[in-house]
């Protein structure tokens, strides 16, 4: 069609989209809605995601040995570890590199230290597994319990498998907020453009039989639906985006009072998930508003 | 050419409002379809604007039957028909050079034609200085003008009128009919119904007379009977 056409269509289908006030506010209202809960479950899982990966790479087993274990053993020992499935890398850690790190720990109340070092250092030599996946910590470290020579294996499984599970859920339930809300978001559009099919029915029986199109009929609608659907999305974004930013800024706030937090609460910077929130809004707003249009006119195209 | 074979209508209500009509009319030809109210009249031309399917038979327009039609050429099809209402059905948020000029976006007309031909054709109907007027500003005859303008804008090959002269005093009928005549002298197919007697009896054309869905008229130069 041509370039005149067009401007015609989309000049018409603003029209429509900006013209009964009430329907448009309310069909914009709702595709926004449903988008700032749709970013809001977005933000969250795309963070656990984060979390996890962080975790995963942090996913250790620490491996104690007994006091009297030889050099021999602990070579043993180690090259046995290190051929175990989902085993990134074994990290020997001696007695007295353990003491000083736990002096370092102690900071200012090192000396409490002071006088357990060399035969009176009461601390086992150990290893530090460092696991690929979370899902093999429960493994190695039941293996790991079974070699002789241990004394004690220590690991942490919860956290990361219930974020796995957290993650999992909030996916779903999240999913199935967004359809039901993209759904409803659709059939108000669908009835706001309806209002307009109707109001125009007798223009669109005189296109019919002057020899109009289908497409040239459908396309000023479809304009329509996808006009308020851009605006719905747009208007989530500008929610979305300053609340996540209010809310990185409040952590990092909190960062900086509570210096521990850092490692456990970061969350992805704004610009890292941008991009992410444009795209799927843009996408899901601008299909729910040409769905929701292109089903309101297809009933009077059939003359 | 158009031709009608044994073409049956039944409404889905049950009423059959048109029996075993057969009839051919050739490029160029002026007829008139008469009959009083209800006789299906417009039945005939709702059938022939693919408005309406047929119960049975055919109905074959320039070679190609309508009812083999894919849905996609139907517009392309209703481009070749320049169509004037009982009703009018001009748009009444359009003033009447946009309601003329809208039958010509449709079919993207390049604008220079859109601008040549418009004003042409409303002066044609005598409109000129209306242009700027919407539809209800104008009075019933006028607006069969605006129609007549919009049918006969993109040179349609067939004119087809339902009752175009239906409410219009005499002077204004006698008008329209001129332009009707104007367009079928330079080769449009024309093919009204009416039942205006004055008219059909003044214009010494072909008659095709309905009664009750029946043909049982159709005339070379025939006149308005009246079955009694
Ligand atoms: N859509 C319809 N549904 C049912 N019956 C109809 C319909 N249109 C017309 N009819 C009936 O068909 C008959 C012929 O109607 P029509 O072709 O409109 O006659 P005319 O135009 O000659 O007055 C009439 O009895 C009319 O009531
Ligand atoms: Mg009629």
């Amino acid at each position: 069609m041509k370039l005149r056409t067009w401007k015609s269509f989309f000049k018409q289908g603003f029209k429509n989209a900006f013209g009964n006030k009430t329907m448009s506010v309310a069909s914009i209202v709702a595709i926004a809605a449903a988008l700032c809960v749709l970013g809001v479950v977005m933000l969250i899982v795309l963070n656990l995601n984060y979390l996890m990966d962080d975790l995963e790479a942090k996913s250790e087993v620490t491996v104690f040995l007994d006091k009297d274990v030889s050099y021999s053993d602990i070579k043993a020992i180690e090259s046995k570890m290190e051929k175990w499935d989902g085993v990134r890398e074994v990290e020997f850690v001696s007695k007295s590199s353990a003491l000083a790190k736990w002096r370092e720990e102690l900071d200012d109340k090192a000396y409490l230290l002071d006088g357990y070092d060399g035969d009176k250092n009461p601390l086992p030599h150990s290893f530090i597994i460092g696991i690929e996946k979370p899902e093999y910590t429960e493994d190695i470290a039941s293996k790991a319990k079974l070699l002789p020579q241990v004394m004690k294996v220590n690991y942490s499984k919860e956290v990361a498998e219930s974020i796995g599970k957290v993650v999992h859920s909030v996916r779903l339930v999240g999913a199935a907020v967004v359809i039901i809300l993209a759904i409803i978001a659709a059939i108000i559009i669908h009835n706001t453009v309806r209002l307009t099919v109707y109001s125009r029915r007798r223009e669109i029986n005189i296109m019919k039989y002057i020899g109009a199109t289908d497409w040239y009929i459908r396309w000023p609608f479809i304009i329509e639906g996808f006009t308020i659907g851009i605006t719905g999305s747009l208007i989530a974004i500008a929610i979305i985006t300053p609340l996540y930013q209010y809310v990185l800024n409040k952590l990092a706030g909190q960062h900086l009072a509570e210096g521990f937090f850092v490692n456990i609460f970061r969350l992805l910077p704004l610009g890292d998930v941008i991009y992410n929130i444009l795209f799927v809004f843009i996408l899901v707003g601008v299909s729910v508003g040409v769905i929701g249009s292109g089903m309101s006119i297809r009933k009077h195209l059939k003359v | 050419m158009i031709e009608f074979r044994d073409v049956e209508k039944v409404y889905s209500n049950g009423v059959k409002a048109l029996s075993n009509a057969s009839f051919t009319i050739q490029n160029g030809e002026f007829v008139f379809f008469v009959g009083e109210s209800g006789a299906g009249k417009s039945t005939i031309i709702k059938l022939l604007l693919k408005e309406i399917e047929p119960t049975s038979g055919d109905i074959i327009v320039g070679g190609q039957s309508l009812s083999d039609m894919k849905r996609s050429e139907i517009p392309y099809y209703r481009r070749g028909l320049g169509v004037v209402f009982q009703d009018f059905r001009l748009l009444s948020d359009r003033n009447i050079y946009d309601n003329v000029a809208f039958a010509m976006e449709i079919v993207e007309a390049p604008r220079k034609e859109i601008r040549r031909k418009v004003p042409m054709l409303l002066g044609m109907v005598g409109l000129s200085s209306k242009a700027k007027c919407y539809p209800n500003e104008l009075s019933g005859g006028e607006q069969q003008r605006v129609a007549l303008a919009r049918a006969l804008v993109n040179n349609p090959s067939i004119l087809i009128a339902d009752e175009p002269s239906g409410n219009l005093d005499p002077a204004t009928a006698e008008e329209i009919m001129e332009i009707i005549e104007m367009a079928n002298r330079r080769g449009t197919t024309v093919i009204m119904a009416t039942h205006a007697k004055d008219i059909v009896d003044s214009m010494e054309k072909r008659v095709i007379t309905l009664k009750n869905g029946v043909i049982v008229r159709d005339e070379e130069k025939g006149g308005y009977f009246n079955e009694a």
